[in-house]
């Protein structure tokens, strides 16, 4: 189905020795012809080492740059090297390589520029706690309103992107909160945003980056975020629209 | 008390200059903040010789402001934009930054890849 693809796929990893090296193996398991870029945040421990371990292409940034660097550090190399479609998959091992295809088939069937995998779509057994449901409705539900599209799970990082969005991130790429900040940004580039259900796993290692009681904190500033978001100047893909 | 107050804002600009003038010999200030921290200690220096600039009526009549609230609020809006100049300046400095590391990456992983294909046995 997809064999004359170019496909990336781009893991950002900080400090994940202890999932990274099963990531990889899962991810070349079950998509054996892409290729695999491991971008490490500035990790201390040995991601590095583990990830060329097992033969995965590492990008070292000097330091730690936060997701939004890294996930971009990647996107610069799928776009430098011409990869037709680039699929973004966290080291912590809570997205399951199994699930890419579905990822794939909607960057196909869907004709979106981006595919976000999302847990809400249909009922799966993933556990979060409310206060995490809570925060995760609430900005879908103004992300929704904003992009003028139903999204169900604004904060997902298990996404695939096709060339145009690709070069994009490329270019200009959230900083913040890149995971819910990329979807306005698309939307007021006139990319296609489409969303599969998948489902996720527990992780590997390491917990959440958010955690309980900062929940509230962070969808504030999260918001906050999206609303600045709506006075950048869009970036220069794709023909204008107002979005906001 | 006009005039202790003039002898100690004449001595502080003046130690202010100096250091100024120090850090510019040692090119550490760049010249685009020296001249900004040069006219400033200018301006504060003047002001501290020639006060009867601002207790004269006609400042007061066409700003509306005293002395010591005038001091206040010039410095006030002086600071303001100084504070704001920097953010910006910062906001550009971290976009390079984080455009560097990114470079920087791709171009080691580049390299190394090179370096591997050139030299397969080291």
């Amino acid at each position: 189905m997809t064999t004359k693809q170019k496909i990336l796929v781009i893991i950002p990893a900080f400090n994940e020795e202890k999932s990274i090296g099963k990531v990889i193996k899962e991810v070349k398991k079950y998509l054996s012809q892409a290729d695999i870029v491991v971008v490490n945040d500035g990790s201390t421990d040995l991601t590095s080492e583990k990830a060329r371990a097992s033969k995965a292409l590492v990008l070292e940034l000097p330091f730690n740059l936060g997701i939004g660097g890294t996930m971009q550090a990647g996107y610069r190399y799928a776009h430098e090297k011409d990869y037709d479609i680039a699929i973004q998959v966290d080291g912590d091992g809570q997205h399951d390589p199994t699930e890419i295809p579905q990822l794939l088939l909607g960057l196909k069937k869907e004709k979106g520029d981006i595919v976000v995998g999302s847990r809400f779509i249909t009922r799966s057994e993933y556990q979060t706690s409310i206060m995490r449901r809570i925060g995760s409705s609430i900005l879908s539900r103004v992300i929704s309103n904003i992009i003028k599209q139903k999204i169900t799970d604004p904060t997902s990082g298990f996404r695939a992107a096709n060339r145009k969005a690709v070069q994009l991130f490329a270019f200009y790429y959230p900083q913040d909160y890149p995971e819910p900040e990329v979807l306005v940004l698309l939307s007021k580039s006139g990319l296609k945003i489409a969303e599969v259900p998948v489902t996720m796993k527990q992780r590997y290692s390491g917990g959440s980056s958010i955690t309980k009681v900062k929940a509230i904190y962070y969808m504030v500033k999260v918001l906050l975020a999206i609303f600045v978001d709506c006075f950048k100047r869009p970036p220069f893909v794709g023909k204008e629209r107002e979005g906001c | 008390m006009l005039t202790k107050f003039q002898i100690i804002v004449g001595v502080l600009s003046i130690i202010f200059l100096l250091i100024t003038f120090e850090l510019i010999h040692k090119q550490k200030l760049r010249e685009e903040y020296s001249l900004l921290w040069l006219f400033t200690g200018a301006i504060i220096l003047i002001f501290s010789i020639f006060p009867y600039f601002f207790l004269s009526k006609l400042f007061s009549q066409v700003t509306g402001l005293y002395y010591l609230s005038a001091v206040v609020l010039i410095a006030f809006l002086f600071l303001l934009v100084i504070v704001f100049h920097f953010s910006i300046v910062i906001s550009q400095l971290t976009e390079r930054n984080k455009d560097l590391a990114q470079r920087h990456a791709l171009l080691e992983l580049e390299f190394k890849e090179l370096k591997k294909k050139l030299l397969p046995r080291e």
